[in-house]
């Protein structure tokens, strides 16, 4: 089944005055339980159709289709209600610094309107998941970068939801952790099934994913299925 | 998101900003407690003077005096004690009363003298008219009484408060005044004796007794002042309707071909409170415009929040949190900091309501004094109690908290529109 599907996809930005063409038709899809790696320099267009698949933002042409519904039919809380279901990875964490890691996890469940002590139990479970239960009361400046982004992506699994969309994982944070990172990801993604998009620039980790596009100049110039 | 997790949210933001927020939730504080100062000073104040007032008034009377009224220089026009006998017979009116005054001096017979207000009247009809202030205290108020009878107000017998007496029932006391008609001036004086003194009237009274005056027999004024004319007329009427005050009122001014003035006392009550309530209104106008300027404060600190949080608000949004949200999130920050402004500032006002009270009071009380027809007719300080009303107490709070989001609506609609990659995107 294809969770997700971007058609003819183009973004123009306004760079000042200057027309910037980030992405020029793309087309992709994901099924589900698959782990995509989108590979390229920066520049080429890869975040931009990460946020564009979040639907963080709204293409210029084409369209995104989540689940067979177009996302640009969707009004602003509609597309709230999507963004429940999708779960973001940033570069930079992208934490809430006053809140512990428990409160962290915790909050798209409070978003989407659960009571505390099912989220908080929720929360638990999916910190023990990520290997941080013996931190869940720290707040993220008391963390490594490592596990900041354990917490996040945690967060990002609070609400079940359809697909993990990372956007550099690991880019903040030392090779070590970034390994411990990708086989945290590559075990969701293998034993609970979770369906796991990820952007980056290096080569070693792209080919951890089942299936690599590579992209350059807003287009996709190269698809791969790396071998297990 | 529910309403619980949006206050906790939005108080978990209070509390990363404190100072900030505290001297945001001050400037709120300093407007309320304004408010509410001033308008329960105002009120208490207002409330004092109609309480006594409402005592020293007989509000069925009109007063009768030569010329334009108060304030109003005397024309050639005199008005006569047997003028009286004219009023009278005018429909409606139950009886008149003439008063003939003059400042003067009483003098005890150890020497002590003291500068009073002369008032000559009927004593039977004064205290037929003001039978609730006309009210002796110690002695007895003649109702025959003999030329040389002197009724005094309590603040001539009792002028220090402490118990002390200038003058009481039974001493022969001098009553002396300067005679300005005659050339040279020269002092008129008789010896009288103290017949009652009255109980305390209190602050105000118009055409009432006051404190300060003595009263002796208008027969007597008459001769010892040497004069047939009177101040004014007090008249009495059958009852306090509008319309009797008004029709009878105007009878009586075309009876003397408009040379007199007619004044109601519930007219001057009526005159007196539209007064209070435009200094009330103006002074709340003025601790209005310090509550404006902490709503452009607290307008402020939600935009530079705003701008703070622009990267947690693209965070808040990717996680799925609908606009209104972020917009019920700064709205209920603004909310917090209004009332808890608002809550403290109502208690700050009140405090420094009464601190002001008692530091007038200390300097003497809220006193002064207003003519009528050429009598002075107030006393004693009137004491005040700071009013907080139900309304002023309910008001300050919801202006308060009103001020605050109506500040913190275009902030936290700034924040609802973020779209959220830009928001992501902002460093």
């Amino acid at each position: 089944m294809v969770v997700v599907e971007t058609v003819n996809l183009r973004k123009v930005y306004l760079l000042g005055k200057v027309p910037v063409e980030a992405l020029r038709g793309v087309n992709l899809k994901v099924e589900e339980g698959e782990f995509l790696s989108i590979l390229g320099p920066s520049g080429s267009g890869k975040s931009t159709l990460l946020n564009l698949i979040g639907a963080l933002d709204k293409p210029t042409d084409g369209k995104v289709l989540i689940d067979g519904v177009d996302v640009s039919t969707l009004n602003e809380d509609r597309l709230a209600d999507l963004r429940r279901r999708i779960g973001f990875v940033f570069q930079f964490f992208n934490l809430i610094p006053r809140f512990t890691a428990l409160e962290n996890v915790e909050l798209p469940m409070a978003i989407a309107g659960l009571g505390k002590a099912e989220r908080r139990k929720r929360a638990i479970e999916l910190l023990e998941t990520v290997g941080l239960a013996d931190r869940i009361n720290h707040k993220p400046t008391e963390l490594s970068g490592g596990e900041q982004q354990r917490v996040a992506i945690a967060r990002a699994l609070a609400n079940n939801p359809r697909f993990l969309l990372m956007d550099e994982p690991t880019g903040n944070v030392d090779s070590k952790n970034a390994d411990e990172i990708m086989r945290l990801v590559k075990r969701l993604n293998e034993e609970k099934g979770v369906t796991v998009i990820m952007v980056t620039h290096d080569q070693r980790l792209a080919k951890e994913a089942d299936r690599t596009v590579h992209m350059l100049d807003g287009l996709i110039v190269n698809e791969v299925v790396n071998k297990p | 998101m529910k309403p619980k997790d949006i206050w906790t949210y939005a108080f978990s933001a209070i509390k990363l900003r404190k100072l900030r927020a505290g001297l945001t939730t001050l400037s709120v504080v300093i407007g309320i407690a304004a408010i509410v100062a001033l308008l329960s000073i105002t009120q208490g104040l207002q409330a004092a003077i109609a309480t006594q007032l409402q005592k020293g008034f007989a509000t069925d009377t009109l007063i009768v005096s030569a010329g334009g009224g108060i304030g109003v220089a005397e024309s050639g026009f005199s008005l006569l004690v047997n003028d009286t006998e004219t009023i009278s017979q005018i429909e409606n009116v139950t009886a008149a009363l003439a008063i003939i005054q003059r400042v003067g001096y009483i003098r005890t017979t150890d020497g002590k003298a003291r500068r009073v207000t002369i008032v000559g009247v009927d004593f039977e009809a004064y205290k037929a008219i003001y039978s609730s202030t006309f009210v002796a205290e110690n002695g007895e108020i003649p109702s025959n009484p003999e030329n040389t009878a002197v009724v005094v107000g309590k603040q001539v017998s009792e002028p220090w408060g402490n118990g002390t007496l200038f003058c009481s029932v039974g001493d022969t006391v001098e009553i002396i005044w300067t005679n300005t008609t005659a050339r040279p001036l020269r002092n008129e004086s008789y010896i009288g004796s103290v017949a009652a003194v009255l109980q305390e009237v209190g602050g105000f009274s118009i055409g009432g007794p006051s404190d300060t005056s003595i009263y002796i027999p208008i027969t007597q004024a008459q001769a010892f002042f040497g004069t047939g004319k009177c101040e004014m007329i007090i008249v009495k009427l059958k009852n306090d309707d509008k319309a009797t005050i008004e029709s009878t009122a105007k009878t009586i001014r075309n009876a003397f071909g408009g040379q007199v003035a007619v004044t109601s006392a519930t007219a001057v009550l009526n005159i007196i409170s539209s007064v209070f309530s435009t200094i009330e209104l103006f002074l709340a106008g003025i601790a209005a415009i310090s509550l404006l300027v902490a709503g452009i404060g607290i307008m402020n600190i939600m935009i530079v929040s705003l701008m703070e949080r622009t990267r947690e608000i693209g965070i808040l949004k990717a996680l799925g949190m609908k606009n209104r949200t972020v917009l019920l999130i700064f709205l209920t920050e603004a909310a917090i900091m209004g009332l808890m402004g608002a809550l403290i500032g109502v208690g700050t006002g009140w405090g420094l309501a009464e601190l002001v009270v008692r530091i007038f009071s200390a300097n003497g009380g809220f006193g002064g004094g207003f003519r009528q027809g050429g009598q002075t007719a107030a006393a004693g300080a009137v004491r005040i109690t700071p009013l907080l009303t139900p309304t002023v107490l309910l008001g300050a709070i919801a202006f308060g908290l009103a001020v605050s989001l109506v500040f913190a609506l275009y902030p936290a609609w700034r924040a609802s529109r973020l779209k959220p990659v830009d928001a992501l995107r902002y460093e």
